[in-house]
């Protein structure tokens, strides 16, 4: 039988679990002097920002490796448990690796502790996801600069964290972004905030939702690895939102709705 | 003195009565189906009989509540190293017990010098096209899988009628509430029957709890393996809305 929960360490902690069994999430550093960093598929482009019923989390659909479009039907806005989403820009496989070490984490630690993680702890167990891997990123070769989202089930309100790829986090009152079009992105979302119609968080989710379909758009028009909705191969940004009801994707036709809606000319949220 | 067979054999089957004595106490914990999913329900003295093992998997322990809880561990952790190792679809409870708990709990029972577990446990699982499958794991590993519900009692007598009744009803037809409620009536029928039953035999002179008292005086756990939900894990506890409108259907 297991002595899981007899051994050494934290109560519930689905990564001590996995090393015990053998598995290793820091890769130890070697010499990559040779290798071509460029060459690793790249995820791109992501943000969430803070409206009138929770959170927006939103990310292009296009991975690329260098000059070359590697995939554009990405997903880069995961859930990780029933509150929380993760946005991943850099390199996917250790994006999609941390967020599986993650979401198991979280529901391990539900399931066994039989209450959730505190968001607290959520935030930190990224963290230390990150600072594991901050050999790689120093390398070059697993880059991974993430943004957390989550509803804090303890104060009832939600919560957006920013990472830098040593693992620091920083909690986001508004916005914020992260990739290779996240600057352009930034600089609307601040001039929305301040001069829009309306600040972000009195926004609904619908003029949330068209906000991030025209953001993506625009940061696809000047960064070539930020991709544009393809809508006649039904390729859409994925939009996300947690609110107190926990994450909802929106589905597929409705993306199509918006987007029609809100690239029509001289029409205006 | 256990190189001899038959001493062996003997302490074997002290070991059944020893272990099936103590289980007799306990209270049985019901899996049965119903329109949406599969149903989890007990009453107990103490709380933490029903819990979540997986995004599709719930266990009903009956029995030492320590033993009841390794075992719950160890489920927990081979399902979630299977799931994240390979895939959530991977994950099966008859995996988890022809490859992990059932043959380790056989040979605790059969290693006479070791304390066996006091438990029984049960299973359910619901599949992605909607199926449900139902287990039920003895403390010396043996298990058994069902297709209309099941239950464990501790006391055979209890198990057999109420077997007999689960299988006898269309829990599948009714939604929840009238699940609820039908596996309520069992409860407080199979209490007492058995008394009845167990009077022909000898004298008993406490009360047969009612579901009044049981209500009362217990913890109620209910819940359940929902398909209708659009989430990975589809396991959630019963509300108390959904605890109210039981109470005052069955009670008042």
């Amino acid at each position: 039988m297991s002595e899981s929960n007899t051994t050494a360490g934290a109560a519930g902690d689905f990564l001590g679990l996995l090393k015990r069994s053998g598995y290793s999430f820091h890769t130890p550093i070697g010499d990559t002097s040779r290798f071509e960093t460029r060459n690793l598929t790249q995820g791109t482009t992501v943000f969430a920002f803070h409206f009138k019923d929770g959170i927006l989390m939103a990310g292009d659909r296009r991975a690329t490796a260098g000059n070359a479009i590697m995939y554009d039907r990405c997903d880069k806005v995961i859930p990780i448990d029933d509150y929380s989403l993760m946005a991943i820009a850099g390199v996917p496989a250790t994006a999609f690796e941390m967020a599986r070490v993650l979401s198991h984490n979280f529901e391990y630690y539900r399931r066994s502790q039989l209450q959730s993680m505190s968001a607290e702890g959520k935030i930190r167990a990224l963290a230390n996801l990150l600072r594991e891997n901050v050999g790689m990123a120093l390398q070059g070769v697993g880059v991974v600069s993430p943004i957390f989202a989550t509803f804090d089930l303890q104060t009832n309100k939600p919560a957006i964290y920013f990472y830098d790829v040593m693992g620091a986090q920083f909690q986001i009152q508004s916005h914020t972004g992260t990739g290779s079009g996240s600057a352009i992105i930034r600089g609307i979302l601040e001039h929305e905030d301040l001069w829009g119609a309306k600040p972000l968080d009195q926004r609904d989710r619908k003029d949330a939702a068209m906000l991030a379909i025209r953001l993506l758009q625009t940061a696809g028009h000047f960064d070539s690895a930020t991709g544009k909705a393809q809508p006649e191969d039904g390729v859409y940004p994925v939009i996300a939102t947690v609110t107190e009801k926990g994450y909802e994707f929106a589905p597929q036709d409705e993306m199509a709705e918006l987007y029609k809606e809100s690239v029509k000319r001289g029409e205006h949220v | 003195m256990f190189e001899e067979p038959f001493r062996w054999m003997e302490a074997i089957a002290t070991r059944h009565s020893y272990v099936q004595d103590k289980l007799k106490k306990g209270q049985p914990v019901f899996a049965v189906p119903y329109n949406e999913g599969s149903l989890l329900l007990s009453f107990a003295q103490q709380s933490g009989k029903i819990f979540e093992i997986y995004d599709r998997i719930a266990l009903g322990g009956l029995g030492h509540p320590a033993d009841v809880e390794r075992l719950r561990m160890s489920l927990l952790d081979m399902a979630h190293l299977e799931g994240f190792n390979r895939s959530s679809q991977d994950v099966t409870i008859a995996r988890l017990l022809q490859f992990g708990v059932a043959p380790a709990l056989k040979q605790n029972f059969e290693e006479v010098m070791r304390a066996p577990y006091l438990v029984q446990l049960l299973l359910a699982e619901l599949d992605h096209e909607g199926g449900r499958r139902f287990y039920r794991l003895n403390y010396d590993g043996h298990w058994e899988n069902f297709k209309k519900g099941a239950v464990v009692a501790g006391d055979p007598k209890t198990t057999q009628w109420l077997e007999k009744k689960i299988h006898q009803t269309p829990f599948a037809d009714y939604d929840l509430d009238r699940a609820m409620q039908e596996v309520c009536k069992l409860w407080e029928g199979a209490h007492k029957e058995v008394r009845e039953s167990d009077e022909k035999d000898e004298e008993d002179e406490s009360e047969i709890p009612t579901l009044k008292q049981a209500f009362e005086d217990w913890n109620f756990e209910a819940a359940v393996l929902c398909h209708a939900v659009d989430r990975k894990s589809i396991f959630r506890k019963v509300s108390d809305d959904e605890i109210q409108r039981l109470k005052a259907a069955l009670i008042g």
